[in-house]
């Protein structure tokens, strides 16, 4: 693809100018370079990580209504609702956030709430309440942290983007073009001094013709 | 009127916004380095357990990390061991090196990666592989730098 020219006066201050411009475009390409191999590379890893996390979550809830399914069967659905009636608690999460490369990521986390008891009466239930009470707080914490993955794949993805579309700009449009400017000026200077050489000899022979 | 305010007059719509881009990508990458590292045993300690970025923003910690730290050391490197642990980037896209104060560092590093470590001029070099195995890890108390060296 032929690189566009910058327009700029042909002078040697100017070529100056667009190698000093080329060292600097070429330093920022280095960084967002390096950003965006680290951003894709956690950005592949978040998304192994959530493929892992949804299957868990949904073996999880899946076996959690299986329990609780059975321990409906075996108490009766109006003597489970009963005792569950005093078992609702607050969650509580800590959210907090964490920096990759300058993106900022949620970061959550499932505080115990320091109830030994779970709320229900353990000589009115049997231990087909106390698995499915189990396996519903292991989803609780299997969905706190899909959450947070899913947000921060997300954010990666869009950051990725973002880096591209610099990258790409610096690597197709900035740089050659200004290295195109700096070969056009150079081998202007260079026509210029060959230009001058031969006009030099050329007075030098009229001279000594004189 | 003064002089830099001159100097910026001078320059080029073209080369102020190179300018403002490199500062910008630096100034971004580097917004998660925390002002000051602080030892796991204190860490532990804190009911919220976090740093403050040098972009003011705090740096949370997971309890679990932590405590995944704790099993791995002793007490005494456990005092010595500061978070988080700074990986930097130096350019070179296929590596990066954990930089370390001690040995608890290389510790932690070779129990995670299930192999022996070296240190040199008090870094651990690691490959890209070896580096995504150790963020899987350590998610929250590891921070990347990207080092000055890229930028020269």
């Amino acid at each position: 693809m032929p690189q566009q020219l910058i327009k700029v006066r042909p002078t040697k201050i100017e070529l100056v100018k667009l190698k000093r411009r080329l060292s600097l475009a070429q330093r920022v390409q280095k960084i967002v370079k390096d950003r965006l191999s680290i951003l894709t590379m956690e950005f592949l890893q978040a998304a192994r990580e959530t493929v892992e996390a949804k299957k868990k979550l949904v073996d999880e809830l899946s076996q959690a209504y299986k329990a609780l399914s059975i321990a409906t069967g075996y108490h009766g659905y109006i003597a489970l609702e009963k005792e569950l009636i005093a078992t609702e608690t607050d969650v509580k999460v800590t959210a907090g956030l964490r920096n990759i490369a300058g993106v900022r990521i949620p970061c959550f986390e499932l505080r115990e709430n320091g109830r030994s008891m779970r709320g229900y009466s353990l000589v009115d239930t049997s231990s087909w309440l106390d698995r499915a009470a189990q396996l519903s707080e292991k989803s609780l914490e299997a969905i706190v942290e899909l959450a947070e993955l899913q947000r921060g794949l997300e954010l990666l993805g869009m950051e990725i983007n973002r880096t591209k579309r610099i990258t790409n700009a610096l690597e197709y449009i900035i740089i050659p073009s200004l290295q195109a400017t700096i070969n056009y000026l150079t081998m202007k200077f260079e026509e210029r001094d060959r230009e001058e050489k031969t006009r030099l000899k050329r007075v030098k022979v009229l001279l000594a013709r004189a | 009127m003064p002089e830099s305010w001159l100097g910026e007059e001078k320059q080029s719509p073209y080369d102020r916004m190179l300018q403002e881009c490199l500062r910008g990508e630096l100034k971004v990458v580097n917004a998660g380095l925390p002002r000051n590292q602080k030892p796991l045993t204190g860490l532990l300690d804190e009911e919220y357990p976090q740093v403050v970025c040098s972009d003011g923003s705090a740096h949370l910690f997971k309890r679990k990390e932590l405590e995944y730290l704790a099993s791995i050391l002793d007490s005494n490197e456990q005092k010595a061991l500061l978070l988080p642990m700074l990986i930097e980037l130096t350019g070179n896209e296929a590596q990066a090196a954990v930089i370390c104060a001690g040995e608890q560092e290389g510790k932690v590093v070779s129990k995670i990666l299930d192999m022996p470590v070296i240190y040199e001029k008090g870094r651990i070099t690691l490959y890209k592989p070896q580096l995504a195995l150790l963020r899987k890890k350590l998610k929250t108390t590891t921070q990347y730098v990207f080092s000055p060296k890229i930028v020269q």
